[in-house]
């Protein structure tokens, strides 16, 4: 960039800077107020936290359904949203984040979800923003992913989810969360959430069998679709982002089997395999291994 | 009241983001070739200042007046202002998954309490004759003052940094002890990091310019023109004994398990043995 164009926009940075401050609208991010009594729900981005905002709101206020035009003041994530605002909100509050460990977060629900997946969807996403072109390749992603250059202050996947796990795992203020069993029985998921909050002096939720039920079909992928299409132009999160790719995607679970190369596959699991391997997620490579092992033996096929 | 203060606040944070003094801390804007001199509070990272200053560049001795030039820490000034300066940068930061490089500084945390009772005296953060049991707790549950306590309890920070990077090439973990007991080792070890290749006397010279009895004959000439230093007390001094062990006449038996129940099995880990240990042990003799 040449010199000139530079200082022109820093100058434009600062300016913009001293208007936010002017006018109290900087933005919380890793400036965030923190309250003793706050609530976070963490991740890596592209793990379902989105879901879990919509399926929590849904949950506890069950008169008023969660869109994508109240979940900013409902359940607000902190990287678009202002501290001021959000130091008014009620208490206690619930709020959203995709940072690594952060010592003086209270209390913590973290949601991991196989980064496999995750490295579809976050190709999908940086589509969306324009990070990367239409046609750029998944082989070529993949790699980018695994430095964690997109959106670096969150780490990689691996530097965030094993930051959380390996110092808040024994903790009773943290609860871990698997995309995979909200998505397999999102049922028992949520009550294990009620049961954490009702711990950690939430209030009282409602979460009868039936009560449930709704919150999750009301935070279904087709609601969610259709919200985001009446709504996509105005919520923060998707405001400025390409309007034809969405932001609620397939979710689904091991759609990585159909969308990722091989190479790529191994690519994330000879980098990540045991941390995966800790959380539940089956490597491809130790099946195949395993498989491998239940042929007879017949002297030396390789 | 309440309501001027926060008006001044405000008028305070208004002024220094017009003018673009806002302190980096966290905002840092990070560069792939930028090395941090990470640690927990006093925890030696003042002295590893001058030891990493005085050994990359040997035009100007560290003093406590250069030291925000030559070695800056991320708190005190804008980004504008470290983009321009040597990118060897101190920070206090809880793991960061942005540092490239990083020299991370452990310290006996008994030692470390005793050392930030001091430094909090010092600060005017408790008053004189504060109970160090009492301090202990706090300094354990990481309730002892808002910046502080943000990084999280010794324990935390130690093992967000072990946990998440040791093993990676661009990680070094260093014991504030092994660096008093032999400095020279430690630099020539810490030196492939830095991208240096220093000679015996080069090294020989740092670590002279940088002794604890240099460091506070600096101190009493420059305090009240060191940031850090300025607007504290005068009477209490901020280089304190520079030595390891000193926790045994200071802590009470309480504090010491207290602080050895909350992190012994990390300490062990680092290298640091146990009172509550050596207690099993005399006993397992006697019987």
């Amino acid at each position: 960039m040449p010199p000139a164009q530079n200082s022109v926009q820093r100058l434009f940075g600062a300016l913009a800077q001293a208007g936010r401050v002017l006018t109290g609208r900087q933005i919380a991010g890793r400036g965030l107020t923190v309250f003793a009594d706050d609530i976070f729900l963490v991740s890596y981005p592209r793990s379902g936290n989105t879901w879990t905002r919509f399926l929590l709101g849904n949950l506890i206020d069950q008169n008023d359904l969660v869109t994508f035009s109240n979940i900013e003041s409902r359940i607000p994530e902190i990287y678009f949203n202002r501290d001021r605002f959000l130091r008014q909100l009620p208490r206690p509050r619930m709020l959203k984040s995709h940072e690594c460990f952060q010592p003086h977060y209270p209390r913590v629900i973290y949601i991991v979800r196989d980064p496999r997946d995750v490295a579809v969807s976050f190709y999908h996403h940086n589509v969306k923003a324009r990070n990367i072109p239409d046609d750029y390749p998944m082989a070529s992603f993949v790699p980018r992913f695994i430095a964690g250059e997109f959106d670096r202050k969150f780490g990689s996947w691996r530097d965030n989810v094993l930051s959380w796990t390996v110092l808040r795992r024994d903790d009773p203020a943290f609860l871990m969360l698997r995309y995979e069993d909200l998505k397999l029985d999102p049922a028992r998921a949520l009550a294990s959430v009620v049961a954490f909050l009702e711990r950690c002096s939430f209030g009282k939720i409602g979460s009868s069998a039936a009560e449930l039920q709704r919150a999750i079909e009301r935070s279904s992928p087709e609601r969610m679709r259709a919200l985001e299409k009446q709504e996509a132009g105005r919520w923060i999160l998707t405001k400025g982002t390409r309007s034809d790719k969405p932001f609620v995607r397939s979710a689904i679970s091991g759609g990585w089997k159909s969308q990722l190369a091989r190479e790529s596959v191994a690519a994330i699991e000879s980098a990540w395999g045991d941390l995966m391997q800790s959380l539940g997620y089956t490597l491809s490579s130790a099946q195949t291994a395993a498989s491998v092992e239940s042929v007879p033996h017949r002297g030396l096929p390789l | 009241m309440k309501q001027l203060n926060r008006i001044g606040k405000y008028l305070k944070t208004l002024a220094s983001t017009a003018l673009g003094r806002t302190p980096a801390g966290r905002a840092l804007t990070v560069f792939p070739d930028d090395i941090f001199l990470v640690s927990y509070f006093r925890s030696g990272s003042t002295w590893s200042r001058f030891l990493f200053g005085n050994l990359i560049q040997q035009n100007e001795p560290v003093t406590f007046t250069n030291m925000e030039r030559l070695v800056p820490i991320i708190y005190n000034l804008p980004d504008r202002a470290l983009r321009r300066l040597p990118r060897v940068l101190k920070s206090h930061e809880c793991f960061d998954p942005r540092y490239p490089r990083v020299i991370y500084i452990v310290r006996d945390p008994r030692d470390v309490a005793v050392s930030f009772y001091y430094y909090n005296l010092k600060v005017r953060v408790i008053p004189d004759g504060y109970s160090m049991d009492e301090f202990v707790d706090r300094f354990v549950a990481a309730k002892v003052v808002p910046y502080a306590d943000r990084v999280g309890c010794w324990q935390d920070h130690v093992l967000s940094w072990v946990r998440l990077r040791e093993g990676n090439p661009g990680f070094r973990l260093v014991r504030y002890e092994d660096l008093l007991a032999d400095p020279v080792k430690e630099l020539t070890n810490l030196s492939p990091l830095l991208g240096i290749n220093p000679t015996p006397a080069r090294i020989e010279r740092a670590v002279q310019l940088s002794s604890a009895s240099h460091m506070q004959s600096l101190e009493k000439e420059q305090s009240k023109q060191w940031v850090a230093t300025k607007d504290t007390r005068q009477d209490i001094s901020f280089v304190r004994e520079a030595k390891s062990g000193g926790w045994r006449n200071k802590l009470s038996a309480n504090a010491v398990r207290t602080i050895e129940q909350a992190w012994g099995t990390t300490m062990k880990e680092l290298g640091y043995d146990l009172v509550m240990d050596a207690k099993v042990d005399r006993e397992l003799v006697k019987g």
